[in-house]
């Protein structure tokens, strides 16, 4: 039984250090690899301010290429723990931040924001201001998103009924959307379409400044309910019984969903199939049901695959990169797949 | 959170319902006065959909009550914090747990969740609470079997176990014995009458196994459309409130037997003679198919019992048989 146990642990904390190991040597193949060879040497001598070196490479590694590989490891580490947070609150393998409605809710507010003004205002505001107001739109759709679904299940106590909800919700904004395409020029068209295609180089250092303490927000509010979600694990009946104030963990757990897939939504695009695929990949990794293993598994990992995925983007020695939503689709579909077909069904979370 | 050793539960003038939008509150059950002292094993019986399971979960404090109490040891459950709840009673449900990853250890294992720190670590202490919970159910073998992969049996006493590690001198248990063969549910019902009796913990439960809870438990709490009732199950059986459980008029309740009969239309009657086990059952057997048994004249059939052969006299007809089947098949292909 304690030889058992340990064994568990030891597993557990091998299966760690491999992905640490991983983590770091993504996180340096992504800074040396894009469409201009940078030398190792001058990567880690761009890091040192007094080092003399070429300061065209310092400028695209320390203003483009680190942002860059920041924000993948916020964005996938962001997305996997709110897919995690959402499979485990909703008991549902299949939940994740599109099934809510969240990423439409930041689609809505950009289109409304692209499409919706006349093509001379909405490009002259983005020529001017950058990324900022669209992704300010965008947060403020999801955070509308979320105040609903949070609204709908403070009155509702059916898991379902508020999955369903979101699904519906997401099918009439993807109307909406549709209807202001069509009404739409063509540059104001390309404009969303790029959006939808996710980046993770629009991120700018000054914008790494707001999203940094929102994910740091989200995720600790996370860490601090590890011990209601694994409540949850056993449904809300359980949970009471077992002391949680459900309704109020619930809250607090979907308010730092809607943080953390908000604001990458918001900065990045809607960027599919992370948020489902991760915590799917980290339960067969890790053989554990605990949220206290679980919670750092899905944010390392998730971390690697953005990184990964963003290095596949790069395709490295070429001029262009791929769009980063097509990607993620590409990598994280045949994962859940792999999974459906080896569990003959969807691993149920609970 | 104070801890108490064992306690007792009172219902008063309780009426448990179901808020609704956009309607008025659906009222299932009203005026229930019921309770249990420390050490003894209820349960509480009524017919399906009578609402059993929406009193337990109102004793449990998952769902608001529209008027009367609850007292818990001379304190209202609404005056108690979920937490303090959760050190008081403990409640297991009908739903099944099927959680990826986890043994039947850590599910037995949150069961020291409301005593644990903020990340659930669990001390030597709680691992010993929680070992041997799991030997009391006898589940020893399968401390690290994961849950998916025992059967329900099992995971009914791992969900014993559970509560048992929570150690709360009240268990609230809805409907323990559903879906367990025979033998589990005796041994669901005397393992929990050994935690009533050893432990001095309050056992409330519901339950649809009349016969087996007649038996093995103290007190019954029988609900039925427009009244409740308390007492001992020998009490109920004199008093006949076991008959009028159910509306269906076909069910009745035999006083002597102790058990639950579906009244049929008397066919033809019978007179038998014969004694010991053959006799009894080929009673039985006559009773299942619907024939009224006679004891003296004014019979239509008439069967001797001898060394296991029957004879059947029905008019100018003789008949021998080697077994109840082959009689009672008779008696069906012929005699209709």
């Amino acid at each position: 039984m304690r030889t058992h146990l340990n064994n568990k642990r030891k597993r557990i904390h091998i299966t760690f250090l491999i992905l640490g190991v991983m983590f770091l040597l993504f996180f340096i193949v992504d800074l040396l690899l894009g469409s201009l060879i940078v030398p190792v040497r001058q990567v880690f001598l761009s890091f040192f301010p007094a080092s003399g070196i070429n300061e065209t490479f310092r400028t695209i590694i320390l203003d483009f290429r680190l942002p860059k590989a920041l924000t993948a490891i916020f964005a996938g580490a962001a997305l996997s723990l709110s897919g995690l947070l959402m499979q485990t609150v909703f008991r549902n393998p299949l939940a994740g931040p599109f099934v809510l409605g969240i990423s439409a809710g930041a689609s809505l507010g950009v289109a409304l924001f692209i499409l919706g003004f006349s093509s001379v205002t909405a490009l002259g505001i983005f020529s001017f201001t950058g990324a900022w107001p669209l992704a300010l739109v965008a947060w403020a759709g999801s955070f509308l998103v979320m105040t609903l679904v949070l609204y709908v299940s403070s009155k509702i106590n059916d898991i379902m009924t508020i999955l369903i909800l979101g699904i519906l919700f997401t099918s009439a904004v993807s109307a909406i959307v549709n209807i202001l395409q069509y009404f739409s020029n063509e540059s104001m068209l390309k404009a969303f379409i790029v959006w939808t295609m996710g980046s993770l180089g629009n991120v700018t250092k000054s914008q790494l400044a707001v999203l940094t303490p929102a994910l740091t927000i989200g995720t600790i509010l996370a860490f601090l309910k590890v011990k209601n979600l694994n409540a949850f694990l056993l449904g809300e009946s359980y949970a009471r019984s077992l002391g949680v104030s459900v309704k109020t963990s619930r809250l607090l757990i979907l308010l730092s969903t809607s943080l953390l897939a908000g604001t990458i939504t918001a900065f990045c695009g809607p960027v599919g199939f992370i948020g489902i695929a991760v915590p799917h990949i980290c339960r067969v990794l890790f053989k554990t049901a605990d949220h206290l293993v679980l919670l750092p598994a899905v944010i390392l990992t998730g971390s690697i695959v953005m990184l990964f995925s963003d290095i596949v983007s790069q395709l490295p020695g070429m001029q262009t990169t791929l769009p980063i939503n097509s990607v993620t689709a590409l990598i994280g579909i045949p994962v859940i797949i792999w999974i459906i077909i080896k569990n003959k069904k969807f691993v149920p979370v609970s | 959170m104070k801890q108490q050793n064992s306690c007792n539960i009172k219902l008063d003038n309780l009426s448990v319902g179901y808020e609704q939008t956009g309607a008025p509150p659906l009222e299932i059950l009203n005026n229930i006065n019921l309770s249990a002292s420390a050490g003894e094993m209820v349960a509480l019986i009524g017919c399906n959909g009578i609402g059993k399971s929406t009193l337990l979960r109102t004793i449990a404090g998952f769902q608001p009550w529209f008027a009367g109490n609850i007292t818990i040891t001379n304190r209202e459950l609404n005056t108690l914090s979920p937490k303090e709840i959760a050190c008081i009673m403990s409640f297991v449900s009908t739903e099944n747990i099927r959680v990826p990853n986890m043994s039947v250890f850590d599910l037995v294992a949150y069961g020291r969740f409301p005593y644990t720190n903020w990340v659930g670590m669990l001390t030597n202490n709680d691992k010993a609470i929680i070992r041997e919970a799991i030997e009391k159910v006898g589940l020893s073998g399968l401390m690290q079997r994961p849950v998916l992969q025992i059967s329900d049996g099992e995971r009914q006493r791992a969900m014993i176990a559970r509560a048992l590690a929570q150690d709360t001198p009240l268990i609230i248990l809805d409907e323990p014995t559903a879906y367990l063969d025979v033998s589990n549910k005796y041994e669901i019902f005397h393992l929990l009458q050994t935690l009533a009796d050893e432990k001095n913990k309050t056992i409330v439960l519901s339950s649809h196994d009349l016969n087996i809870a007649l038996r093995e438990v103290d007190k019954l709490w029988i609900i039925t459309e427009d009244t409740n009732y308390q007492g001992a199950p020998e009490d109920a059986v004199l008093n006949g409130w076991l008959s009028k459980l159910f509306i269906n008029e076909n069910i009745g309740f035999d006083a002597d037997e102790g058990a639950f009969f579906f009244k049929k239309k008397f066919r033809a009657k019978v007179k038998v003679e014969g004694k010991g086990l053959p006799l009894t059952w080929t009673l039985r057997a006559l009773n299942r198919k619907g024939y009224q048994i006679v004891m003296q004249a004014e019979h239509d059939l008439k069967i001797v019992i001898k060394e296991n052969s029957w004879t059947l006299t029905s008019g100018k007809v003789i008949e021998k048989f080697q077994s109840i089947y082959q009689l009672i098949s008779f008696l069906e292909n012929h005699l209709r």
